[in-house]
């Protein structure tokens, strides 16, 4: 954790891409658990990015603040959306916010006062004056946090709730879990934290523009992420966006683009040979061989 | 303690219940009939995943229409459902917690009930460290059993409990209804009468949505209707 102290500007930056991913898989993992999928995650990032831009750019909110905010405007987002439509879970959530993405890019390009419309908007500093060291800080403190709720979410009471709701809300409703409130709260934190690092992501660029924001790749790759790592686990998300984000990078070096068709390629593979992920692999061997 | 009074439900346009009343009071009550009589239908109402067009629904004074499942299950009403519903990647210990975990008066006690589950079904013990789904199927229906007990509910409701068990399992399950009695009322349904008729105090006959007969294990055990439909003599 501590080597951006040796390694050079660029290993700092790479560091920091991958820990943003890492952020954002176990977040989409956290909410799969209950059992519903979210196609939403480049929305929150981008409500957080947008949010935390204009505040910086137009109350001349100190940074870091307006990353919180970027946090609560995606929190308050998902509260809207979830309790409309997470009393119908499953496909229907799924669809949801699938259109959130598409929705909220249109609404950002058409109102060029205030959002800059279609060019974006550029902010007059990058947090910290662009020192690539204090950024890496940055998101390895907003990792820890989303590991430390991602295990607190394993280890209480929230884990039967959310365990049984992915499995049988029949059950889950009987053993008196009130299915609904559990699953936006869940909904909530998740959305918050994928603001929160959509907001630390502009800051640290200091711009956001429709296409790059809620670029769905910031959806696609989490996921891809959890699929290779192993969903339904801190561990699993770890260990994909570490390992996909530093096979992403080296590739695009060797072959533009090239990183495109490995994650293809991957996704392929282990849906085949190992369902359950490389967490889910080690914990089987782990019980077989006890 | 539990009265249903003359519910109807349907389904769509179909009639499932018609007029229903049954009651249970400090004690084990039977539910029998064939597939389709309405047993499960009559259980989702009282468990407010199916809601009435008619009639009400009271538990120890209070209406539960209008009641969300979960407050239901608040209220001190346990249900172990058909099929065993259990959560077969987590260990024994987790499922058995999950069934207090959300239920405020039972989560004080789960230290004591899990005892008492344990003395019910000794084997559950054993296996605690294991995942669910690796247990027999006797041992998940038990473990379904006790994940309802753990919610230290003063009504139990178990639907078809007997669902594809070896007889000798079934005789054992049933023979700890008797306990479970101590703790809390039971309301079982069943399609296999010949076994919970030892099992319990009263019962019911459902066909076709509608009370056929009602009494005593023995006045059932000893009715023509009874004994060529169901007992097979």
């Amino acid at each position: 954790m501590a080597f951006p102290l040796y390694a050079g500007v660029y290993l700092q930056h790479t560091a920091t891409i991958i820990l943003t991913y890492l952020c954002l898989a176990l977040s989409w993992d956290m909410l799969v658990r209950t059992g519903q999928i979210s196609f939403g995650v480049a929305g929150f990032f981008g409500i957080g990015a947008y949010s935390a831009a204009l505040t910086a750019l137009n109350l001349k909110l100190d940074p870091l603040l307006s990353i919180a905010v970027g946090g609560l405007a995606a929190m308050a987002a998902a509260l809207v959306l979830g309790l409309t439509t997470l009393q119908l879970r499953g496909m229907y959530f799924a669809i949801t916010t699938l259109a959130l993405t598409e929705i909220f890019r249109v609404i950002v390009r058409n109102l060029p006062g205030l959002t800059g419309g279609p060019e974006g908007t550029v902010l007059p500093s990058a947090i910290f004056d662009g020192d690539p060291t204090k950024t890496y800080w940055l998101l390895l403190a907003i990792a820890l946090v989303t590991i430390a709720i991602s295990e607190a979410f394993q280890r209480t009471r929230v884990y039967f709730a959310i365990t049984s709701i992915r499995h049988d809300e029949m059950v889950a409703r009987s053993s008196g879990l009130d299915i609904f409130k559990y699953a936006v709260f869940v909904f909530a934190v998740t959305s918050a934290i994928q603001g929160i690092v959509g907001a630390s992501f502009a800051q640290q660029y200091a711009f956001v523009s429709p296409e790059g924001t809620f670029d769905i790749d910031f959806t696609l790759l989490p996921i891809a992420m959890c699929l290779l790592g192993g969903m339904h686990s801190t561990l699993g998300p770890i260990i994909g966006a570490l390992v996909l984000g530093s096979v992403a990078e080296y590739l695009k070096l060797q072959l533009p683009y090239g990183h495109l068709l490995v994650y293809g390629a991957v996704i392929t593979l282990v849906i085949l040979l190992m369902p359950q992920g490389v967490a889910g692999k080690m914990k089987e061997q782990f019980v077989r061989e006890q | 303690m539990l009265a249903v009074r003359g519910i109807d439900n349907y389904y769509g346009k179909l009639h499932v219940l018609r007029a229903l009343t049954i009651e249970v009071g400090r004690e084990s009550v039977g539910l029998f009939g064939p597939n389709g009589a309405g047993k499960t239908t009559l259980i989702n109402a009282i468990m407010g995943l199916a809601r009435p067009a008619r009639g009400e629904i009271v538990f120890e004074g209070r209406s539960l229409l209008g009641l969300a499942p979960h407050q239901i299950a608040h209220l001190g009403i346990a249900l172990v459902p058909q099929e065993r519903e259990l959560f077969p990647l987590m260990a024994v210990k987790g499922n058995l917690e999950s069934g207090a975990a959300h239920i405020p008066a039972a989560r004080e006690k789960m230290k004591s009930t899990m005892e008492f589950v344990f003395e019910l079904f000794p084997i559950l013990k054993q296996r605690l460290g294991q995942p669910a789904g690796t247990l027999s199927g006797g041992e998940q229906r038990m473990l379904a059993i006790g994940r309802a007990l753990m919610a230290n509910p003063k009504l139990i409701i178990l639907d078809e409990p007997s669902l594809g068990l070896q007889p000798s399992v079934v005789t054992h399950l049933f023979g700890t209804l008797k306990e479970i009695k101590q703790k809390a009322s039971i309301l079982l349904a069943e399609q296999n009468v010949r076994q919970s008729l030892k099992a319990i105090d009263r019962g019911y006959v459902l066909e076709n949505g509608e009370i056929a007969l009602e009494g005593d294990a023995a006045s059932l055990a000893g009715n023509e209707h009874v004994k060529r439909s169901y007992l097979g003599l």
